[in-house]
């Protein structure tokens, strides 16, 4: 299963005065079982090109490809396509509907025709899997906390056991604790469902954590496609386009400059604190002071 | 989709028409409308002319002006079916129980002339004028009605703020759709009944947001002290300038020439 994009141009409201590139000329494939993560400033046409990968939107020039078979071919189904795809929206709380959580959880299974226990039961688990503590299944959803409605949306797209989950800043507004928890679940969720995550994010210190690879969107273009670390070392080239690398990735350049041997590639705490304790060691070997380094 | 609405749609561009003073346009619309319901048979050229002249002046492309028409087409189709059908006179077919009278004929495209022109002469100005210059517009023009204690800049002030949230929720609509339909929401089939049903999940959410951006709204005017119109000044107040005095004056020569024309018989 991969999702491809081929040659895709997208321009809204074309021939007037408001006509806009989002994107233009995107080629990128997305394999199954991937964690990929997204990134671009604000306006670079992130969340225009997510919507191509379920056919909400309709590519101006070029194809989208769902196991190879274009999806906007006459007679395809979409709506099938969309419960492959999971795509959960930016601020996906604003989508809650119901009287209370779990049926608006099983709106998602229900329109793929499952029996009302089916639903139940898919419901109880994608809450289960985004962590939602089972006596509150039959609150309002509007008397939840940011966090927790958030954790609904997201288990409402999740509900129709999709291949590919994509999630547009799925952390937005959020605490940090509330922020990694969810960024953990999804972690899990990749590692124990065996889906593919694609992650749309503007926090680098996410992605770098947890994506296995970075798509760079900058003005509708992709600007790097590549392994975090390959990515991050282009990290004067990213401050151009008004992102930044982790900050361990200037931390571990700055050390680098003063004569610190340091992996530069290290990008999270964890494998900055290996890098450096390593080198401390080797200096210690050498009969040098860590102290006069640092 | 939600997207191609026309009416009360800005088009950017740089012409006499988007720089006249906003008051002119609203006086000028209104005399076009008067003018046409002056009008009986000479006077359409006249009136096409103006309008001709105007569309020219706008830099608007003549696409975009027309795009408004679609929406009043069955306003149209009905309006020339009962003219032609029920205005007595000379009968020209008969099939049945049906006549159809010269009068009716000639009625039917007197009022559909007009009716079009209507549109594309409304259209123009909101074209031409964004819609906080047309509310300001409103507000001066109204200005007088305060003596007799109308409230006319509260009545501009929710106009405006009406007018400001087409477009916002219009968004927010598109936006909610495309996140039911990604979990599957069918908007498209189904009968009557079935496609009612399958708003609520639209709805629903479309109406929280509303009621939280309108309370988000009152919060922030609350913290910026407003307080109604009572010794509030504009940023941008509205001057007359030479163009706009030259523009009534032209709008006084054609409103002439049209009541010269009806006088005349012509």
């Amino acid at each position: 299963m991969s999702l491809k994009l081929e040659d895709v141009t997208y321009t809204y409201s074309p021939g007037t005065a408001y006509e806009m590139h989002a994107l233009e000329h995107i080629n990128l494939e997305i394999p199954n079982g991937q964690f990929v993560g997204i990134i671009g400033h604000t306006g670079s046409g992130k969340s225009t090109l997510v919507q191509h990968l379920n056919g909400l939107i309709r590519p101006t020039l070029g194809r989208v490809l769902y196991n190879g078979e274009d999806i906007w071919k006459e007679g395809y189904p979409l709506r099938e396509l969309r419960s492959h795809v999971g795509l959960v929206f930016q601020y996906p709380e604003h989508q809650l509907f119901e009287t209370d959580v779990i049926t608006d959880v099983c709106f998602g299974p229900k329109n793929q025709g499952l029996s009302p226990e089916e639903c139940r039961k898919r419901a109880e688990e994608a809450l289960d899997h985004v962590g939602f503590p089972k006596e509150m299944y039959e609150k309002s959803p509007f008397e939840l906390s940011g966090g927790q409605k958030r954790r609904v949306a997201i288990a409402g797209v999740l509900a129709m056991n999709p291949d590919f989950l994509v999630l547009d800043e799925p952390t937005a507004g959020l605490d940090p604790k509330g922020r990694d928890e969810i960024l953990d679940q999804l972690a899990s969720l990749h590692k124990t469902r065996g889906i593919s995550v694609v992650l749309v994010s503007h926090s680098m210190e996410d992605i770098a954590k947890y994506v296995e690879r970075i798509i760079v969107m900058n003005h509708g273009h992709v600007a790097f496609d590549d392994t975090p670390k390959k990515v991050f070392a282009h990290y004067k080239e990213l401050e151009k386009i008004g992102l930044a690398a982790p900050q361990m990735t200037y931390i571990m350049h700055a050390l680098k400059e003063h004569g610190m041997d340091v992996d530069v590639t290290a990008t999270t705490v964890e494998e900055a604190r290996d890098t450096i304790l390593a080198a401390l060691g080797s200096q210690k070997k050498n009969g040098k002071k860590g102290a006069e380094v640092c | 989709m939600l997207r191609d609405i026309t009416l009360g749609q800005y088009y950017p561009a740089d012409s006499i028409l988007h720089r006249l003073d906003p008051r002119v346009k609203f006086v000028g619309t209104l005399v076009y409308v008067i003018s046409l319901f002056l009008f009986h048979n000479w006077g359409y050229l006249l009136g096409t002319v103006f309008l001709a002249v105007m569309i020219k002046l706008s830099k608007v492309p003549f696409k975009f002006i027309t795009k408004g028409l679609k929406s009043i087409f069955v306003l149209l189709a009905i309006t020339m079916v009962f003219n032609i059908l029920f205005t007595p006179g000379e009968v020209l077919v008969r099939i049945w129980k049906i006549t159809i009278t010269r009068e009716g004929v000639a009625m039917a495209c007197r009022m559909s002339v007009r009716l079009i022109f209507l549109m594309i002469g409304s259209s123009l100005m909101t074209l031409t004028t964004t819609p906080n210059q047309l509310t300001d517009a409103l507000e001066s023009l109204l200005g007088p009605l305060k003596k007799i204690h109308v409230p006319v800049h509260e009545i501009s002030m929710m106009m405006s703020i009406a007018l400001r949230f087409i477009p916002i929720l219009l968004e927010e609509t598109d936006k909610i759709m495309k996140a039911q339909m990604a979990r599957g929401a069918d908007f498209e089939s189904g009968n009557i009944i079935q496609r009612v049903k399958n708003m609520v999940p639209l709805l629903v959410p479309l109406f929280i947001s509303a009621f939280r951006r309108a309370n988000d709204l009152a919060l922030a005017m609350e913290a910026r002290c407003y307080h109604g119109g009572e010794g509030r000044t504009q940023m941008k107040p509205l001057r007359y300038q030479t163009r706009d005095y030259a523009a009534y004056g032209v709008l006084v020569a054609y409103l002439v020439c049209s009541i010269g024309l009806r006088v005349c018989g012509l």
